[in-house]
């Protein structure tokens, strides 16, 4: 009897064939779609992201819309998994014909999906990559918002020059942003002359750092650039304070960025360097619209907008300027536009060079007391950074 | 066919007519046939090389050094490897005795593992239980678990070829996979217990929750082994792993064994995921990595040798880390200490270590 | 089976060659897409039942020859500047003698053992793709120059299924396929009748390794990207297991609806409802498994409409 049932459901799920039609679209709509991590290691951060995306539609529909059509949102998931991601661009362009296309999180995906929106030539400004790579292939759909991927441990490796550090380890995990920021942190050490006595790529969601970390103190390193995202940094750390291994500096990238890395960690978290590519202090950065853009953010979201979310917002804010001006939602017009346009967001200064890359200067700052300090660079910086960092023992 | 005595427990069995309906052989060491010696000495043969092999690599490499300072890392290392041990012979234990019972490859363990992580840290956080207190009632709950899975899927895939469980197995980790990400999304997780550090030496430090960790597997392995070669109800569980036709005519409710057996399974890895859960991060997916190590512990152990699988934990436990320490990209290359030692076993001696060798 | 009958089948697989030949001009870029997917599905269940139905030989990593052909194809084209298509012969090539050399070994193994060493074949294979990474970029994955390739990998894959189904079909009506059959049911007496056993496991096994790599090269080429973690993916040997198992095991019809009919399912439901459809497709698999092991051939057979003791 259940073997009919069986039948049955496989029969019911073949008469669902009909419903597998994309959704209608209003006349007076413009449809912005994309596919971003909503699950997966990737979704903390592009969660962020997905959240200034939420805000500023609204924004913009409160404001009567974009040329007169209300924004709407169609945002799949891609589980932090590239090959979906692809699979959903195509079918966002092709199958549910956005108008306009959203960037995924993440420079290994958007590495991959900028193919696809290359060939179909509808641009978006990429608010989720970092790693230069991406822009050295002659693609014109293409715009880079953020800090590069190899700038990311300058300041950190600035600092640690300063601190008197001549060893340091790098490890990182085996994908396109890490290991990009791995070979930059390479290029900045050698300038410095911080000798690189290990480097070390492990496998993504590798969570037992055990005999790694050992490896590192082993191989006389004082210092630890960690080019991570959220969990492995969090989980490295943790495993630095059971196994007592005590460091000089601990310098993350992705992680120490998001507001749940110092709560998770406690005072473990304390004294870990990381990096941003903005931070949510008006009075520090001084750019237009953010007060207002933070104080909106936090009452709808309950925390302070962190750099993902800054980042996802300004490039819609340039990408509204870009659309405005080429008084159309036509792929090449808009990639015109946005190759030429020069302003001002909340997130800073966008102007791109002829490769479509932005010049944008990010920030190390450090955890202090469970906040973020910005410590480089001197310019901008709101405390010395407190280096080298105390014992484990002695906190 | 002659079977070793060796088994679960290492008690010889009842009189098997197979057993005595074999031909005579030549026979070896206790009983075994040459050709069955000759492969356990080339198992050995191989472990010992796969032991080797990292410090031969390391040396190579210039990874190793001679000094007393990386010997204390190489110590520290070892002592991890096998604390860790311990929690993969939660995992594996269970899963062998499935396989032993049943001949049933449960791919679902390590999502039995996950949702024990995921019981204690419901319990830690939203009933402010203590994480090992809480096996107290998260045990019972594994167990009757494991009893329903048994009575409504397994029963009938028992005795079908291999293929039914493995994707009957597989299907429920989907759904329990997905299930969780539901419910507590792909976030990491951890449950920050016994954080600090506990120096066993002036240089060997290791984490407070590890030890604990540790220790509860110890007690846990323990009393399961006492419970199945000393009460009626376990020596009636490695009887019916040697040989269920033979179990059942002996008066031996098979299917009340069935039962207990994945009860018993599920609450070891249910136990297994709460150790794992105050040590590591864990979200929804990572259970899938669990299942492949306890596989390859299974088959190094020998299928359904409870003690193998206890010997088996530890040996891998101890060869990851040493791979992870002394070869280059280590850290990448530790899953195929599990994978080649998996291979590797199921080419020298299926049987593995404690297990016949044909199995 | 009589002549007739095997002009029918062939006159029916003319007809669906033929709607295929002409489908994909009337379909857009994602439905072309899709109906490549759906063929690629065919040729794997199709090639996972060569060992695994006919044979007997439970085989649980499949995807590994599956990602050894999309390596194979990317590497070629990307780092050595190949063509696209003869990289194709190459992948099946390697892929074959992969499976001849790794076989000899592990074909010696009884049903679960054999299913978990090649589970773990497959595993390993993915770490020391992701390890080597001087040859396949590792952790990075390859990524391809951007080309408008959706006619052609139709094509391609149009192709490379019409030759499986036929070398299947041709496999399964065939002496070499009832020995096969032969192997599955009692290998011992199969032996013993003179059977060199070794011999058809192995040529079994290359043969349904050849096409899963020639069909990862496809696809490879088709989303411009891979990378360990996608063209090593367990569940596409599920996939290639349940579908046979849906369809019937150990059948020529059986894989090809199942996997058409699986496919469309899946990526409908996952369309429709992308967070429920992984739960259902848990449940799916349970249910079929535990309920319907002889597939929907079976359910046929059963019922009369299709006549018993023939491989179809």
């Amino acid at each position: 009897m259940i073997r009919r049932a069986t039948l049955a459901m496989v029969v019911v799920v073949l008469a669902c064939l009909p419903l597998g039609v994309g959704a209608a679209q209003a006349a007076d709509e413009v449809v912005f779609g994309g596919a971003i991590s909503q699950t997966g290691r990737f979704a903390e951060p592009a969660g962020r992201q997905v959240n200034a995306i939420k805000l500023w539609a609204d924004d913009v529909n409160k404001r009567g819309g974009l040329l007169g059509r209300k924004i709407k949102l169609l945002l799949l998931d891609d589980k932090s998994d590239t090959q979906t991601a692809v699979k959903l661009y195509e079918k966002l362009i092709t199958e549910d014909k956005v108008n306009v296309l959203l960037a995924p999180y993440s420079s290994a995906i958007t590495e991959a999906v900028a193919n696809v929106n290359e060939r179909y030539k509808m641009p978006f400004v990429a608010y989720g990559a970092a790693a230069s790579p991406i822009w050295e292939k002659g693609r014109k759909y293409i715009f880079s918002m953020v800090a590069v991927a190899e700038d990311y441990q300058k300041g950190a490796l600035q600092l640690a020059k300063k601190t008197g550090i001549k060893k340091i380890a790098i490890i990182g995990e085996d994908s396109l942003f890490p290991r990009q920021v791995g070979v930059g942190a390479k290029q900045w050490a050698d300038k410095l002359g911080i000798q690189v006595v290990l480097q070390e790529n492990y496998p993504q969601k590798q969570m037992d750092f055990t005999a790694l970390l050992q490896k590192i103190k082993a191989s006389g390193a004082e210092a630890i650039l960690s080019d991570s995202y959220f969990a492995d940094a969090v989980a490295q750390l943790r495993q630095l304070r059971e196994l007592n291994l005590n460091f000089k500096m601990f310098s993350g990238t992705v992680g120490p960025g998001l507001p749940n890395f110092a709560e998770q960690l406690g005072s473990t978290a304390e004294y870990v360097l990381g990096f941003s590519q903005w931070e949510p202090l008006p009075d520090v950065l001084k750019y237009p619209g953010m007060k207002e853009f933070i104080a909106a953010y936090r009452q709808r979201f309950g925390e302070e907008p962190n750099y993902h979310a800054g980042t996802a917002y300004g490039s819609l804010q340039v990408t509204e300027a870009a659309i405005k001006n080429a008084g159309s939602f036509d792929g090449q017009k808009l990639r015109d536009a946005l190759a030429s346009l020069d302003m001002m967001t909340v997130f800073g200064h966008y102007k791109v060079n002829a490769a479509g890359m932005n010049q944008h200067e990010g920030l190390t700052f450090q955890i202090l007391k469970g906040k973020r300090r910005i410590v480089w660079p001197e310019s901008v910086a709101e405390n010395t950074a407190e280096l080298p960092m105390p014992e484990w023992s002695k906190r | 066919m002659a079977h070793r005595v060796e088994a679960v427990g290492g008690e010889p069995p009842g009189t098997s007519p197979a057993a005595t309906a074999a031909a005579p052989r030549r026979l070896g060491r206790g009983g075994m046939e040459r050709g069955e010696v000759r492969s356990l000495y080339l198992l050995a043969a191989f472990l010992v090389c796969a032991y080797a092999l990292p410090f031969v690599i390391g040396i190579h490499y210039r990874t190793v050094r001679a000094d007393e300072a990386w010997l204390h890392y190489l110590a520290t290392v070892v002592l991890s490897g096998f604390l860790q041990g311990g929690v993969y012979a939660m995992f594996a234990v269970g899963l062998t005795m499935i396989f032993g019972v049943m001949r049933i490859i449960n791919a679902a363990h390590g999502e039995m593992v996950m949702m024990g992580a995921y019981l204690t840290w419901v319990s830690f956080f939203y009933l402010g239980v203590d994480p090992l207190l809480s096996l107290l009632f998260t045990l019972p709950i594994a167990f009757l678990f494991g009893m329903a899975l048994q009575k409504l899927l397994l029963n009938a895939t028992v005795g079908q070829p291999e293929l039914t469980g493995l994707l009957v197995t597989f299907g429920l980790g989907l759904v329990m996979i997905y299930v969780a990400e539901l419910i507590f999304t792909t976030d990491f997780r951890t449950i920050p217990y016994a954080p600090r550090t506990v120096q066993l030496t002036s240089t060997i430090a290791i984490g407070q929750n590890k030890l604990v960790s540790f220790a509860m597997a110890v007690v846990i392995s323990v009393g399961v082994w006492l419970f199945l070669k000393l009460t009626r109800l376990g020596k009636a569980i490695r009887a019916t792993a040697l040989n269920a036709e033979v179990a059942m005519v002996c008066g031996i409710n098979i299917r009340r064994i069935y039962l207990i057996t994945t009860g018993l399974a599920a609450a070891l890895a249910v136990a297994g995921g709460a150790l794992v859960s105050i040590q590591f991060g864990f979200n929804p997916e990572t259970g899938a990595v669990y299942t492949l190590q306890a596989f390859a512990i299974v088959i190094l152990g020998g299928r359904g040798h409870y003690v193998g699988a206890l010997i088996g934990s530890f040996m891998l436990g101890i060869l990851e880390s040493l791979v992870s320490l002394m070869v280059p990209n280590g850290t990448a290359m530790v899953e195929l200490a599990a994978y080649g030692l998996l291979i590797a076993v199921l080419l020298i001696r299926p049987g593995g270590l404690m297990g016949v060798k044909e199995a | 089976m009589t002549g007739r009958e095997h002009a029918r089948n062939l006159a029916v697989l003319g007809l669906l060659a033929l709607i295929l030949i002409v489908l994909p001009h009337s379909l857009n870029v994602y439905l072309r897409s899709f109906a490549m997917f759906a063929m690629m599905y065919v040729v794997l269940a199709l090639s996972w039942n060569i060992i695994s139905g006919f044979t007997g030989y439970t085989s649980f990593g499949h995807v590994a020859f599956y990602g050894i052909g999309s390596y194979v194809c990317a590497i070629l084209v990307v780092d050595h500047d190949w063509p696209w298509v003869p990289t194709l012969a190459v992948a099946a090539v390697v892929a074959g003698l992969i499976a001849l050399t790794i076989g000899y070994p592990v074909l010696r193994l009884k049903g679960p053992y054999f299913a978990i060493a090649m589970l773990g074949m497959a595993e390993g294979t993915r770490v020391i793709v992701t390890v080597w990474d001087g040859l396949t970029h590792g952790g990075l994955g390859i990524s391809f120059p951007s080309t408008e390739n959706s006619m052609s990998t139709y094509y391609a894959m149009l192709v490379v299924m019409l030759v499986t189904i036929a070398v299947a079909y041709g496999v399964g009506h065939s002496r070499f396929g009832i020995r096969l059959n032969a192997i599955r049911e009692d290998e011992g007496a199969a032996e013993a009748l003179g059977i060199n056993v070794t011999t058809y496991k192995l040529a079994a096994f290359a043969l349904s390794a050849a096409f899963p790599a020639a069909a990862g090269g496809i696809q490879a080429y088709k989303v411009l990207y891979i990378d360990p973690s996608s063209v090593f993916f367990v569940q596409i040997t599920i996939a290639m297991a349940l579908m046979s198992m849906l369809g019937g095991k150990g059948t020529v019809v059986g894989p090809i609806v199942g996997a058409a009919l699986l496919y469309t399912a899946q990526e409908l439901t996952w369309v429709n409802f992308p967070t429920a459809h992984l739960i259902a497709y848990g449940l799916f698999i349970v249910l079929v498994a535990r309920f319907m092991p002889r597939g929907l051939m079976g359910f046929a057979i059963d019922r009369g409409w299709v006549r018993k003791g023939m491989v179809h």
